[in-house]
């Protein structure tokens, strides 16, 4: 895993604590998303759903915006694409971002 | 060197354990919810490690630190690991060194043996 960045050389030591801190990471995300979604509804299934939702709610999983997008609808999308080309504003960064929103979406 | 996404995903069955631990008894999971949280767990160690790289190299040390990691995780908001983290980390200190220990003390009992078996074979002879 961590090959693939360019580090330099690491301790078995680091390499242990890398692997607790990402178990801890995972146990964590469930635990939370599974606590939100359970306040609120009374199935006890984890979705992708609550998932996203907490991501988008947290600051500290900002940065999983991007991995884990909340679903769009594609009439919700094909609406914003709508207005992005009426505004003269089109960015490429934005559409990549929708683009992999409606990849989610497809999954469905 | 990595060429698809999916190289980079840790196993599968080890995230379905640990999402079963975290979750009360009777709570399922969906397949996708897992998937996104396996993807997810991939970009955490990716991203803390590039960040203690960052935070290793500004104070001009080549390689990362337990220290480093601890700092970034306070740094990214997630301190509540740290505890924990710091508990494990010495437990597998003491374990390397015991480990060490009885390798060394086993050494030196081959190294007995062996001398002896050799005087035994000189004794044979």
């Amino acid at each position: 895993m961590k090959s693939s960045m360019d580090t330099g050389l690491i301790t078995n030591e680091v390499l242990f604590l890398m692997t607790k801190c990402s178990e801890l990471f995972v146990q964590h995300l469930a635990r939370e998303a599974y606590a939100a979604s359970c306040s609120k509804e009374t199935s006890d299934t984890l979705k992708y759903e609550h998932l996203s939702h907490l991501v988008n709610k947290s600051s500290n999983l900002e940065f999983l915006l991007q991995i884990v997008p909340e679903k769009i609808r594609v009439h919700t999308f094909q609406e914003m694409l709508r207005l992005n080309r009426s505004g003269t504003t089109s960015d490429d960064d934005d559409d990549d971002d929708s683009e992999s929103e409606s990849e989610s979406e497809s999954d469905e | 060197m990595v060429e698809r996404i999916e190289d980079l995903n840790l196993p599968n069955a080890v995230i379905a354990r640990l999402i079963k631990e975290a979750l009360p008894d009777g709570a399922s999971v969906s397949k996708e919810a897992r998937a996104a949280i396996a993807r997810a767990a991939s970009v955490f160690a990716i991203f803390v490690t590039s960040s203690s790289t960052a935070l290793a190299h500004k104070q001009n040390h080549k390689t990362i630190t337990a220290k480093d990691i601890m700092q970034t995780l306070t740094e990214l908001d997630f301190g509540s690991f740290v505890p924990s983290l710091s508990q494990d980390l010495e437990v597998y200190r003491k374990v390397v060194k015991d480990k060490k220990d009885i390798k060394a003390s086993k050494k030196d009992a081959a190294d007995a043996s062996a001398s002896g078996s050799g005087a035994a074979t000189e004794e044979a002879t």
